[in-house]
């Protein structure tokens, strides 16, 4: 009978002891890209930005670009830097991946050779910024590996969405990357739950 | 010196209004850039093209192939075929008809050309030649090519208006091809195609679809007797001809052979009843360290898939007889003569070696046409008898450059020896030289600008002891779409 009595007061203490870890939990950001003046929405990378005493190791898995029916998939992909990505060609006619800048930075820029299909190259990016990618003897492949310093981003959907999970409770600065448009700059609270927000990216 | 001051200037003048007009006008002689492939792949000019309209090796595989890309070509086409026929109609012929396709747009592409030359100072006694003369030739082309299915491809071109020296008003190449029809008879792939229309003959270097502003002296020459017999041979080498040609490119493309039957009347109707033959067969040897790479389209490079290195020999024949005295009707017909037979012959041997940026590339020619004189030599003729044959040799040797990929040198030189021309007043010496130094920039891929400066040979001023070099500055762009 005295236990029963016990119950809610055990509760009740332990709720308040676990509440400080609930509120650390983490939460998400969502939300939505329109784009003014721009053909679509489509691949806008959306992501938290340096965070002031924070830095995160880069994850172990690597992330693929392929090459494909002379196009570049996927056409925009966001990593954490650190990450080495794996270039991969899939198409039966020789290719070439090469950047000329990153962010402008020529001293960044890289060939990576020539590799036949079912081969693939890996580079690991260290430096922050985009690295346009190119293929010297299709000059129309075009794909972005945008390097970012959190592992919260996400690239936006053909509606301009963009969902960015797991993203601990705090104060950060989000902000755009496209190919067409200027980058744009947002402040967010994440807390336990859902951060909605609403961007604008013009050309 | 005041002279000097005032060619100067104009050539000044001239290099400015030609600068200012390539950006809206201008082209070289007919091409073969095909933005409808592009348009169909949607890729750029440069997969197939170096400097266009020159094709790099993949672009040569391409058009080997039929205009398909020479491994799964499906998975690369963006822009459907129209289907003439479900792919199990095939089963159901010869009671249905056998399915096939057509491109999915219109397969056309468009180019609007025109040349800027500003010509060396000409004797009057030759007659009067502008100095300068905007974008003559000029000519707009529509240019048709593609397939029909895995095994029928096509091409047309045609000059819709044309004026001036080294234009080709007119149809240029319009044919249908069959590709690999000797699957059908187990031979290795591409052991035998057929193609038949007008088309090019398979020459060393193209004439139709060179980069050149000026055409190949020795593709021009034809064997003309002149005040030194009857010889008269309309043929030139350059010419589209009309007839039937099987040829083939089996192990990867580097051993290609053809033989031509065509009427030998150039782009006109037959003119005789005898056909002419041309060969041609010749041997690529790839060169790369990487014998890995050997067998692919293109080479592995560091910086990207470039050209092999390699270096090709061939040869090439061409047979015809030429026919006089045809017509009873002509005011020209000489009775009781008979038809004059006049056989004739070319033949040559070519080589082209390329080395990751710089390509080197010549031909050399001997043309060969039976020479009858008149019996007796003055009056009405009652014979013929074999004279000196009309004979012509020499050749060419370019070579490309790629200071970057929209930036290209060129160096060609021009040589014809010509006893005959000489005899008739056409050059100071047997030999005719012409150095054409040139540069090319692509402006964009399916934009060039061309400059280009001849040397001349040169020519004697009539009734005077003295000689004059026709030389000429020349430019002008390339665009289609």
């Amino acid at each position: 009978m005295e236990t029963f009595k016990k119950a809610p007061i055990l509760a009740t203490i332990l709720f308040i002891a676990f509440l400080p870890a609930s509120l650390s939990w983490a939460g998400e950001i969502k939300g939505k890209v329109t784009a003014q003046g721009m053909r679509s929405p489509e691949n806008i990378a959306v992501y938290v930005d340096t965070i002031p005493g924070k830095s995160f190791d880069p994850p172990s898995q690597h992330v693929v670009v392929d090459q494909k029916k002379m196009t570049f998939i996927p056409h925009v992909v966001v990593v954490l830097k650190g990450t080495t990505v794996d270039f991969l060609n899939s198409d039966p006619v020789g290719h070439n991946v090469y950047w000329p800048s990153i962010s402008g930075n020529k001293k960044l820029a890289h060939n990576l050779g020539t590799w036949p299909k079912g081969e693939k190259k890996s580079f690991q990016f260290n430096d922050l910024g985009t690295a346009s990618l190119l293929c010297n003897v299709h000059p129309e492949m075009s794909g972005y590996v945008v390097v970012v310093a959190t592992p919260y981003f996400a690239v936006t959907n053909k509606e301009g969405e963009f969902e960015i999970k797991d993203v601990p409770s705090g104060h950060y600065t989000l902000k755009t990357w496209s190919e067409e448009g200027k980058p744009v700059t947002q402040a967010v609270d994440v807390s336990s739950g859902t951060a909605r927000v609403e961007l604008t990216v013009k050309k | 010196m005041l002279q000097r001051k005032a060619s100067t200037s104009l050539l000044g003048a001239a290099l400015g209004v030609s600068f200012l007009l390539w950006l809206v006008l201008g082209s070289v002689p007919r091409t073969s850039a095909i933005p409808a492939f592009a348009r169909k792949y949607q890729t750029s000019c440069s997969t197939c093209h170096n400097n266009y309209p020159e094709l790099n090796d993949f672009g040569e595989a391409f058009k080997k192939n039929g205009f398909k890309f020479p491994k799964d070509d499906d998975t690369f086409v963006k822009e459907a075929p129209v289907m003439l026929g479900a792919k199990a109609q095939r089963e159901a012929f010869p009671k249905a008809v056998y399915p096939g396709e057509m491109p999915g747009s219109l397969p056309l592409g468009f180019r609007y050309s025109g040349v800027a030359t500003y010509n060396s100072k000409q004797p009057s006694s030759l007659g009067f030649l502008p100095r300068t003369d905007l974008f003559t030739p000029n000519a707009f082309t529509i240019i048709a090519a593609g397939s029909f299915g895995p095994t029928l491809s096509f091409w047309i071109d045609n000059d819709i208006s044309a004026g001036g020296a080294n234009a080709a008003a007119g149809l240029g190449d319009g044919y249908l091809k069959v590709n690999d029809i000797g699957h059908y008879l187990g031979l290795p792939k591409d052991t035998l195609n057929i193609r038949v229309g007008q088309f090019e003959l398979d020459l060393p270097f193209t004439q139709a679809r060179s980069i050149n502003l000026t055409p190949y002296d020795i593709y021009n020459q034809a064997g003309i007797a002149g005040a030194q017999g009857t010889t008269n041979n309309p043929f030139l080498l350059n010419i589209p001809q009309r007839g039937i040609e099987i040829g083939g490119y089996p192990n990867d493309g580097n051993f290609a052979w053809s033989v031509a039957v065509v009427n030998g009347s150039n782009n006109n109707p037959a003119t005789r009843n005898s056909k002419d033959v041309y060969v041609r067969v010749s041997q690529r040897f790839n060169l790369e360290r990487d014998a890995s790479v050997r067998n692919d389209v293109q080479a592995a490079g560091p910086t990207g898939p470039r050209d092999h290195t390699s270096i090709r020999f061939g040869g090439f024949y061409y047979y015809g007889r030429n026919a006089l005295n045809l017509d009873p009707t002509s005011p020209d017909f000489i009775p009781n003569v008979g038809t004059i037979h006049e056989p004739f012959y070319r033949a040559g041997a070519d080589f082209r070696f390329k080395y990751r940026s710089f390509e080197l590339y010549g031909l050399g020619m001997y043309g060969h046409d039976t020479n009858l004189l008149a019996m007796p030599a003055t009056g009405a003729p009652l014979g013929f008898s074999p004279g000196p044959p009309v004979t012509f040799s020499g050749g060419l040797a370019e070579a490309e450059y790629w200071f970057y990929p929209w930036f290209i040198g060129l160096m060609r030189y021009d040589v014809v020896n010509s006893p005959t021309d000489f005899l008739n007043g056409a050059s100071r010496h047997d030999t005719r030289n012409r150095l054409s130094p040139g540069v090319q920039l692509l402006v964009r891929s399916n934009l060039k600008l061309a400059f280009e400066y001849q040397r001349g040979w040169q020519q004697p001023i009539p009734n005077a002891q003295q000689f004059f070099r026709l030389n000429g500055f020349a430019t002008g762009i390339d665009y289609s779409f």
